[in-house]
């Protein structure tokens, strides 16, 4: 009986440790100032950035990024408050950037939409192995805000729902934000 | 050796009358509304009325011709200067609702012009309900104006793999330097 009780114990053990450590609880996150709320899982942090296009010139960028269990969530937003009147184009080019390069196998492409804004959303397998990323591109505000999953090798599970639940998860009405919903922080 | 030419010429007449009715294809222009295209026959020009959810209840103005049983028609929406911001909502919406309870063939990016000059758009082809026939569309929205070009293989034509429908969509030119020499002007009557 003993015997058996340590055997259950050491099984239970050994399934904990051998889990995928997708520990991270989601949580809601808004900004105000940029119009938009999402959910990802873990603690997001923030690198300013730089995106180039043919079209849409040179542009500063905010990446709010985490990553749990090998899946790399990042929510990408381009400033072309200047540029705003061309925004068709200027979503057209990102979204064309981001299937574009040798090596990439365009898995989706589909409308997407979300709260009156039509927007699209993808699925590309990366060069090399490297992974799948499923993206949503949206211009709101002047500004093209793109939510990123990408599966990692490591993790492997190239199907997950995660990926969706990500991209799937913004919404532009703020109302419709989470009600703990944590302000992101924007740098100076 | 009168009577094989009478033969030889009967023959070339029958081949004239039973050919396919293909009109010359004729390049047009807008200055107005910065754009050229090229169709076959004669093009007309009405206005008509477009609505959407983001664009809201707008005049269009519709460019068409058919030839061979193929329906080619421009449609310009050109009252958004003062949403140009929303382009690439009005633009998602537009595509949209252009394939929405329709059966897909094809969705992909449009391009127009090269490097810094490119305007972003969609290409579609669908299937119409009721066997109604085979379209193939472009989709752009570039200085306030929703642009889009629509080729429709009726099937009194059914050749529905035809290239005539690529030829049409992909004439368009935004930089209008590039635009085929003789161009015809088109008109622009003034909308809401």
């Amino acid at each position: 009986m003993r015997a058996r009780t340590l055997a259950a114990l050491a099984s239970a053990a050994l399934v904990a440790m051998t889990a995928p450590a997708s520990a991270a609880a989601w949580r809601g996150y808004i900004s105000h100032p940029l119009g938009f709320a999402f959910a990802a899982p873990g603690d997001l942090k923030v690198e300013k950035g730089t995106y180039k296009a043919a079209v849409g010139g040179t542009h500063d960028t905010l990446v709010f990024r985490t990553v749990d269990d090998n899946i790399e969530y990042k929510a990408i937003v381009i400033d072309t408050t200047a540029e705003a009147s061309n925004a068709a184009t200027l979503l057209g080019e990102a979204e064309y950037i981001f299937q574009d390069g040798a090596g990439k196998k365009v898995l989706m492409d589909t409308f997407g939409r979300v709260d009156g804004k039509f927007g699209r959303k993808l699925t590309i397998d990366l060069p090399n192995k490297a992974g799948r990323t499923t993206a949503a591109f949206y211009f709101v505000n002047g500004r093209i805000v793109s939510l990123q999953a990408t599966v990692l090798p490591a993790n492997g599970d190239y199907d997950t729902p995660e990926m969706g639940r990500f991209i799937d998860s913004i919404t532009f009405y703020t109302v419709r934000a989470a009600n703990d919903a944590t302000e992101l922080t924007l740098p100076k | 050796m009168r009577a094989t030419q009478l033969l030889i010429s009967a023959c070339v007449a029958m081949a004239v009358t039973t050919a396919p009715a293909n009109a010359a294809w004729h390049s047009y222009i807008s200055h107005k509304l910065g754009f050229s295209f090229e169709a076959p026959g004669e093009v007309k020009t009405t206005v008509g009325t477009y609505r959407g959810q983001a664009a809201g209840p707008k005049q269009t103005i519709v460019y068409r011709s058919v030839d061979d049983n193929i329906e080619y028609k421009v449609t310009v929406i050109p009252s958004f200067h003062q949403a140009q911001a929303e382009g690439a909502n009005i633009l998602g919406e537009r595509t949209f609702n252009f394939q929405n309870d329709k059966k897909v063939l094809m969705d992909t990016f449009g391009r127009v012009e090269p490097g810094k000059d490119s305007v972003y758009g969609r290409k579609m082809t669908v299937e119409l309900p009721k066997n109604g026939g085979r379209t193939t569309a472009a989709f752009y929205f570039t200085k306030g104006n929703l642009i889009s070009l629509e080729a429709t293989v009726l099937p009194a034509n059914g050749d529905y793999t035809s290239p005539d429908p690529g030829r049409f969509i992909d004439s368009v030119v935004f930089v209008l330097s590039r635009t085929q020499e003789g161009a015809t002007e088109l008109q622009a009557p003034e909308v809401e």
